[in-house]
């Protein structure tokens, strides 16, 4: 079968099989933590409010934080047992995040919600509504709320569903282990995303250096109905949302735009699995897989209740070997530094990788030197070299005309650089400060 | 516990510029080894000047301006050996030394240092010692030895020649290739010089398209104005200047598309030149400089469609 794929891109740590040779072949293991600290700001858009008090007793899956607008969802207790505290406290972000700490009884007494039964029978419009509920984001990084993505803007039309299954990240293998394991359930919540948008082409997309996870995927869509498996080459960024969509529709999501104005749809294979956990059993988002990795001693695949401190499970994969230079939520491309290891894994947190001091050392940077391998694999197309000379400029004007907005982030440009040159960065800068110019 | 916070990538790719430097230098060992071998000790010493020469200007500059010491990026040795090759061995120590010197000081650190400049700085110093001491720069010793197989057209002995290097007619092809023929220390041997741009391919440090899209064109228009296309490519500094100096990142355009229009427009310069001037030498260099010049204005021009870029309507 053809491979797809898409212009540009890299292969970062080719030589360590993108260092995911550590954890792909370690099943999913429960862990619980005996405390979990749960932000409300887990997903992108407005904040939930908290609405459980201090001392207060708590069931599994109980609201803890309320959803907030059109776009916001709720946040659920994810163990059973007594809240401890209800404030700001340090995660991810630049500010303190509002948190509630729950210290867990581990009697695990369930609050479900209302299951909605097979996902060939359920009611359409329930679907989506049900979604919300659940407290459901993107769990492929980014948090973005689903419902607000599969609920699509008065003429807009849809034909396509992909899975992203690409987990091009390097160190992640959650989405590839979730293939082995729960290869059913992902295609059932692709069914119900389909069934509730009325979409009838539904495409589960891995790369080719997972041929266990299509074999296993191509078993699991046999005889459902618009479900197929697509080979992707293995390369990064292919699991960008944008790259994605190209490859497998041949389409190009318009500057600006998102996949919808190519007629797609894209969500993660683990955001898939939570759908289908919340149709057909009612169960809201309260844990995910992690994959556990780097400098520690037994890496691993977790299955972690949300808000879950990254050192418990650090604990959990074997303790660290030798002290931490660096903790980052994610892979090592676009993954976001931890300040230290008290932070709580989220929805979104598909990783949480260590490096030895001595891997974090960051290089020196020197002048450019024109070698084009900026130019050559950015899959924006656009120039990483020139955008960061006219951000050093103040040009941003220009920057904006040469397509800096449509920088997708992936750093491939900065990986690539010879003379170590922080591209993404400057990049990313321009892009707040044209932002917060149109904000003033 | 506090650990230090960055924007991703966390862990960037191995390949620096200062391997990219010892690539070239690698890349460029053949042809200077065969110089050697062909001119004989002397030719040695003008490398090693050359080279020797690059590094202190570029210690010192940097020492004398409070810059930050950079000489170990490599980029300096590569300069100091790209000048020495287009030397003839016939050039006397301090000559070598002073065009070094002015490649480091004038073309590459008054221009802002390593990717600054906009001129080739081996190139640009070896044009201003043609113009200063046309003489001394146009002498030619012809080859001690010979690197074998070998035709009667060898031309081995003390004998000078100051004269053009582009060869008589009448030389073999094989002569040409193997580099038993005068000219500069590094532009005579072509197998070296190919040897080298295999393994700057294999190396991915260059693609094939500049030197592949310049050679080729000197061989088209060569063909079209009735002369013979393989002499034409086999001599004079043709092969060296379209693999190692047409292929110099700083000074060449940006996107693949521009790069090859100005890969055919060096060769195209190189042929006008070689018609108009009668032979005249020199061709090579100056075709890469006017093209180095005409760099800023190529990337002005081709722009490549970014991902999702809608056309606007007029």
């Amino acid at each position: 079968m053809k491979k797809l794929s898409f212009r540009g891109g890299i292969h970062p740590l080719a030589k360590r099989h993108e260092g995911k040779a550590e954890t792909s072949g370690k099943p999913i293991r429960d862990f619980v933590a005996e405390c979990v600290c749960i932000p409300m700001d887990m997903h992108m858009g407005p904040p939930c409010k908290p609405c459980v008090q201090q001392g207060e007793h708590v069931k599994l899956g109980q609201v803890i934080g309320e959803a907030v607008g059109r776009f916001g969802i709720p946040a659920h207790a994810s163990v059973s047992g007594v809240v401890t505290a209800v404030g700001p406290v340090q995660q991810l972000r630049a500010q303190p995040s509002l948190c509630v700490t729950i210290r867990n009884d581990f009697k695990d007494e369930l609050a479900a919600l209302e299951a909605l039964g097979d996902v060939e029978s359920a009611p359409k419009h329930r679907i989506i509504p049900a979604i919300q509920a659940a407290g459901i984001c993107g769990m492929g990084g980014a948090g973005f709320p689903t419902h607000a993505k599969l609920r699509l803007p008065e003429g807009k039309a849809v034909d396509t569903i992909i899975l992203n299954g690409a987990e091009c990240e390097t160190f992640l293998t959650c989405d590839h282990r979730l293939m082995l394991e729960s290869p059913g359930r992902i295609v059932d919540g692709l069914r119900a995303v389909m069934r509730a948008m009325g979409v009838a082409r539904g495409v589960i997309a891995i790369e080719d250096n997972k041929p266990d996870a299509i074999e296993s995927m191509r078993r699991a869509a046999q005889g459902r109905d618009g479900v197929e498996v697509a080979v992707l080459k293995t390369k990064y960024p292919q699991g960008g949302e944008k790259q994605l969509v190209t490859a497998v529709t041949g389409r190009e999501v318009p500057g600006g735009g998102l996949p919808m104005d190519a007629r797609a749809v894209v969500i993660n294979v683990g955001t898939a699995a939570a759908i289908a956990d919340t149709v057909i059993e009612g169960k809201p988002l309260i844990s995910r897989v992690t994959t556990v990795t780097g400098a520690v001693k037994d890496p691993s695949n977790l299955r972690l209740r949300v808000g879950t401190a990254f050192a418990d499970a650090i604990k959990s994969a074997g303790g660290y070997r030798e002290a931490p230079g660096k903790i980052f939520a994610g892979g090592s491309m676009t993954g976001t530094c931890a300040p230290d290891d008290s932070v709580s894994a989220t929805k979104g947190t598909n990783g949480i990788v260590t490096l030895t001091e001595r891997e974090a050392d960051a290089a020196r940077e020197i002048q450019c030197i024109r070698c084009g391998r900026c130019v050559m694999i950015c899959p924006a197309r656009i120039m990483p070299y020139r955008l960061m000379e006219l951000y050093e400029r103040g040009e941003l004007n220009t920057a904006k005309q040469e397509h800096v907005k449509d920088c997708i982030q992936c750093g491939s440009c900065s990986y690539v650089c010879p003379s170590k040159r922080r591209l993404l960065p400057s990049i990313k800068s321009a892009i707040e400060q044209l932002a917060r110019r149109r904000n003033r | 516990m506090t650990l230090p916070l960055s924007t991703g990538p966390h862990i960037l790719g191995k390949r620096t510029t200062r391997g990219i430097m010892l690539d070239v230098l690698i890349a460029l060992t053949p042809a200077a080894a065969a110089g050697v071998y062909l001119f004989g000790v002397r030719a040695a010493w003008v490398l090693g000047v050359a080279v020797a020469s690059a590094v202190a200007t570029e210690a010192l500059w940097q020492r004398l301006s409070h810059r930050p010491l950079q000489v170990g990026d490599l980029s300096a040795v590569v300069t100091g050996l790209l000048l020495g090759l287009n030397l003839p061995s016939s050039a006397p120590l301090w000559l070598a030394a002073v065009g070094s010197a002015f490649a480091i000081v004038v073309v590459k650190q008054l221009f802002g240092g390593i990717g600054h400049n906009f001129l080739n700085p081996a190139l640009a110093a070896r044009a201003v010692l043609l113009t200063s001491w046309p003489a001394r720069m146009t002498t030619f010793f012809l080859p001690e030895r010979t690197l074998l197989p070998v035709a009667s057209t060898a031309m081995v002995g003390d004998a000078v020649t100051s004269a053009t290097p582009l060869v008589k007619s009448g030389t073999a092809m094989i002569d040409l290739f193997w580099g038993n023929i005068p000219g500069t220390i590094g532009e005579v041997c072509k197998a070296a010089i190919l040897i080298g741009f295999i393994y700057l391919l294999v190396r991915n440090v260059i693609g094939p398209h500049i030197p592949v899209l310049f050679v080729g064109t000197v061989a088209l228009m060569t063909w079209l104005l009735g002369g013979d296309p393989l002499t034409a490519i086999l001599s004079g500094g043709v092969l060296l200047g379209a693999v190692f100096m047409a292929t110099d990142y700083v000074t060449n355009p940006m996107l693949i598309v521009s790069q090859c229009l100005f890969a055919a427009l060096c060769g195209v310069i190189v042929v006008v030149i070689r018609q108009s001037a009668g032979g005249y030498p020199e061709g090579v260099t100056y075709a890469i400089l006017l093209m180095n010049v005409l760099t800023p204005l190529l990337d002005k021009l081709f722009k490549r469609r970014a991902y999702g870029e809608v056309k606007q309507r007029a």
